[in-house]
């Protein structure tokens, strides 16, 4: 991330702008927005809502829960050429996106695109493809007035209107918006906003109370808070019992807003063609078949643990973030039904002295 | 006695007198309209297990891998003696994993039972929108109450939210089996149901072509669909196989297409259109589309249904001199 980024995505201490958009303005701001921004946002979808470019506002949807997708597509592509080569020479192949909006992400996903930040870019690794996407990206979140039957943000340190990685966070207020700047970045957008007014102290409140009540309707979900406790489960047959229903397909790892593992492909025909960079997923054996033909997670119990361990034991020993933001899209999408808080619950139970203690 | 409590007595006594030595089914799930796949080793466990109109997967998905020897097994090794529980479909998968030897039939204790179709949920998604399903409530008369997000409520006809391919199944009940639970379910001489597959065969060419690219660009390629379905038993995909490798990694049209329709094509003779594949797909892709065809091309062109006995042959497993072979060398 470029240091001019990375200041204009620092939260002031002072409260910032907040403004106020009716609903009935809002698919026109958004639609203005298109005319210097790239603006991805949620659209309706046979799934349910799926984020989109998009051109005419009127086709952003408010009401959805979580997306089947993340959004972390905005800065890390399922596919995307790294460099392209002919006769010997290669040529990086970095993007130029223009500024872009990413509207309407909920908070998890929000928050998820920091934890992205800390995979991409930290302690000597700068991924300029990443960056350059994220450099350009200005979030505004929106805030859940009422969770989804998956959610659990609030037990992996997230709640329905966090403002973690987001530039404005949106509250429906049901006739209007209320748009909070939380950057230096946020603010400078909606300060360019035609057809907004300043919000009044009430409506502020309002947001906040809105917040709170979905907070509450959230159930709770014990999370290992020593995750290095969880490696005490990594031989028990715990794995087997808890992979037991697996088929072992990867929908829950690209469902995922914070799996962030890839793959790099070089496609050549007669000396010309490109490296192409990929989604990968750990649950499916190809990711680890070692070239001698061994693979080290031979098993689906193997992967599975894998997937568990890396959010909530690997990932706080090596970026400090438990890589979970409690989203619930692998709970919705899995084609058997395993669901990762009844998981949690079930470590929490078995690791000695209480993984969540 | 209901169908649930039968099952779980059941499945408990079999791994109590040692007749199994787990038992595959499924159990609640905290999702609505889902049911979780549950593997009951215990007879603590078989107490969770359940019977209800969420339990959509193809159980048959996990017999292969439950009962392959595994890497460096001894030669003492010996498979461990399955229970399953099996509505008609996953009773037909069986047949046909046990005539493609990839499951020894002496290994399972086949629990039948009747079934009167199961939620896709996807479905019953697009009748909700905008608003999310937090709870789904089966009613008398073939109803279901949902509710859901923003107060939302609304009873809907299990018939607009039962897999497509639940409304013509011609095989409600286990074709195979040890013991069934529960009464039979009568079998429907289906009234036939918008035949999607003809009427998208019906179309021209290039509206097909269009159609089938804007529908697997849907694809994010996470194999759900195969991993979901009992006949993708293979150790090692054609998708994935490196040496060499057929398709590559990314979402262009032509490897997308490679994928989908090798795996449709891969499934003649074999699919039972139990609908895993289309209800496992997080994408909502319409993996029926062409699954459907060659299904019917099957029945139609080599006659006789797939999987429904093991005395039967099955239709492309058997060759007589004189088939019909005009189809090969129709231009």
């Amino acid at each position: 991330m470029t240091e001019n980024a990375k200041n204009e995505r620092t939260k002031p201490e002072a409260p910032m702008d907040t403004r106020i958009v009716s609903k009935a303005d809002l698919a026109g701001v958004l639609t203005a927005l298109t005319k210097d921004h790239a603006v991805i946002a949620p659209v309706d979808d046979r799934t349910g809502a799926v984020f989109a470019p998009i051109e005419d506002a009127s086709v952003v949807r408010l009401e959805f829960r979580n997306t089947t997708l993340s959004p972390k597509a905005a800065v890390f592509p399922q596919i995307e050429t790294l460099l392209a080569f002919r006769g010997g020479v290669a040529t990086e192949t970095l993007p130029e996106p223009p500024e872009t909006v990413l509207f309407g992400v909920r908070p998890c996903d929000a928050r998820a695109l920091t934890m992205l930040d800390r995979v991409f870019q930290r302690d000597g690794i700068d991924d300029p493809y990443v960056a350059a996407r994220r450099d350009r990206l200005t979030v505004i979140a929106l805030a859940c007035n009422e969770p989804g039957p998956a959610c659990f943000c609030t037990s992996v340190g997230g709640a329905p209107d966090d403002d973690t990685g987001s530039d404005v966070l949106a509250t429906d207020l049901g006739e209007a918006l209320l748009m909070r700047a939380v950057t230096k970045r946020g603010e400078a957008l909606i300060a360019a906003l035609d057809g907004v007014r300043p919000a009044e102290e009430g409506e502020i409140e309002a947001a906040r109370e809105r917040g709170a009540g979905a907070a509450d309707r959230i159930d709770r979900v014990p999370v290992p808070s020593k995750p290095a406790r969880l490696l005490e489960s990594f031989d028990s047959g715990i794995w087997t019992e808890i992979a037991s229903g697996c088929v072992g397909c990867g929908a829950c790892t690209y469902a995922c807003p914070t799996c962030h593992c890839f793959d790099l492909t070089d496609e050549h025909k007669r000396g010309t063609g490109r490296r192409v960079r990929s989604w990968d997923t750990c649950a499916l054996p190809l990711f680890t078949l070692h070239a001698s033909g061994h693979n080290p997670r031979p098993t689906k119990e193997a992967r599975l643990r894998q997937r568990i361990l890396h959010k909530f034991a690997y990932g706080p020993e090596t970026i400090d973030e438990t890589l979970c933001v409690g989203c619930g899209r692998c709970v919705a999408v899995c084609p058997s039904g395993i669901d990762l808080r009844r998981i949690l619950a079930r470590l929490d139970g078995c690791v000695a002295g209480g993984g969540a203690g | 006695m209901s169908v649930q409590d039968q099952l779980r007595n059941r499945a408990t006594e079999l791994l109590a007198d040692a007749t199994i030595d787990l038992f595959v089914g499924y159990a609640a799930s905290d999702t609505p309209l889902k049911a979780a796949v549950h593997v009951a080793r215990t007879e603590a466990e078989a107490e969770a297990l359940t019977w209800n109109t969420f339990c959509t997967p193809n159980l048959a998905a996990l017999l292969p891998d439950l009962l392959r020897r595994p890497e460096g097994a001894g030669e003492d090794w010996a498979p461990p003696r399955v229970g399953i529980l099996a509505k008609g479909c996953v009773s037909r998968s069986i047949v046909g994993l046990i005539k493609a030897h990839q499951i020894p039939r002496e290994a399972l204790y086949v629990v039948g039972v009747g079934c009167n179709g199961v939620v896709d949920r996807h479905r019953a998604a697009r009748l909700f929108t905008p608003a999310a399903i937090l709870a789904a409530e089966p009613l008398d008369g073939d109803r279901m109450l949902l509710r859901g997000t923003d107060g939302a409520e609304q009873t809907v006809d299990l018939a607009e939210i039962l897999l497509a391919g639940c409304l013509d199944c011609r095989h409600r009940n286990a074709v195979v089996a040890d013991e069934t639970i529960g009464d039979p379910v009568p079998e429907m001489s289906p009234a036939p149901q918008e035949d999607a597959a003809a009427s998208f065969a019906a179309r021209p060419i290039d509206e097909r072509w269009e159609a089938f690219e804007e529908e697997i660009s849907r694809c994010i390629r996470c194999y759900a669909c195969r991993e979901a379905c009992p006949n993708c038993y293979c150790t090692e995909c054609f998708a994935e196989e490196t040496e060499p490798r057929w398709i590559g990694v990314t979402a262009e049209p032509s490897e997308l297409m490679l994928f989908h329709l090798g795996r449709a094509f891969h499934q003649a003779g074999r699919c039972v259109d139990c609908g895993a594949c289309a209800a496992a797909c997080p994408m909502g892709i319409d993996l029926r589309l062409l699954t459907g065809k060659v299904n019917q091309d099957v029945e139609a062109l080599f006659g006789g249904e797939v999987s429904v006995s093991l005395d039967i042959a099955e239709p492309l497993l058997q060759f007589e001199m004189t088939d019909d072979e005009g189809f090969i060398t129709e231009p």
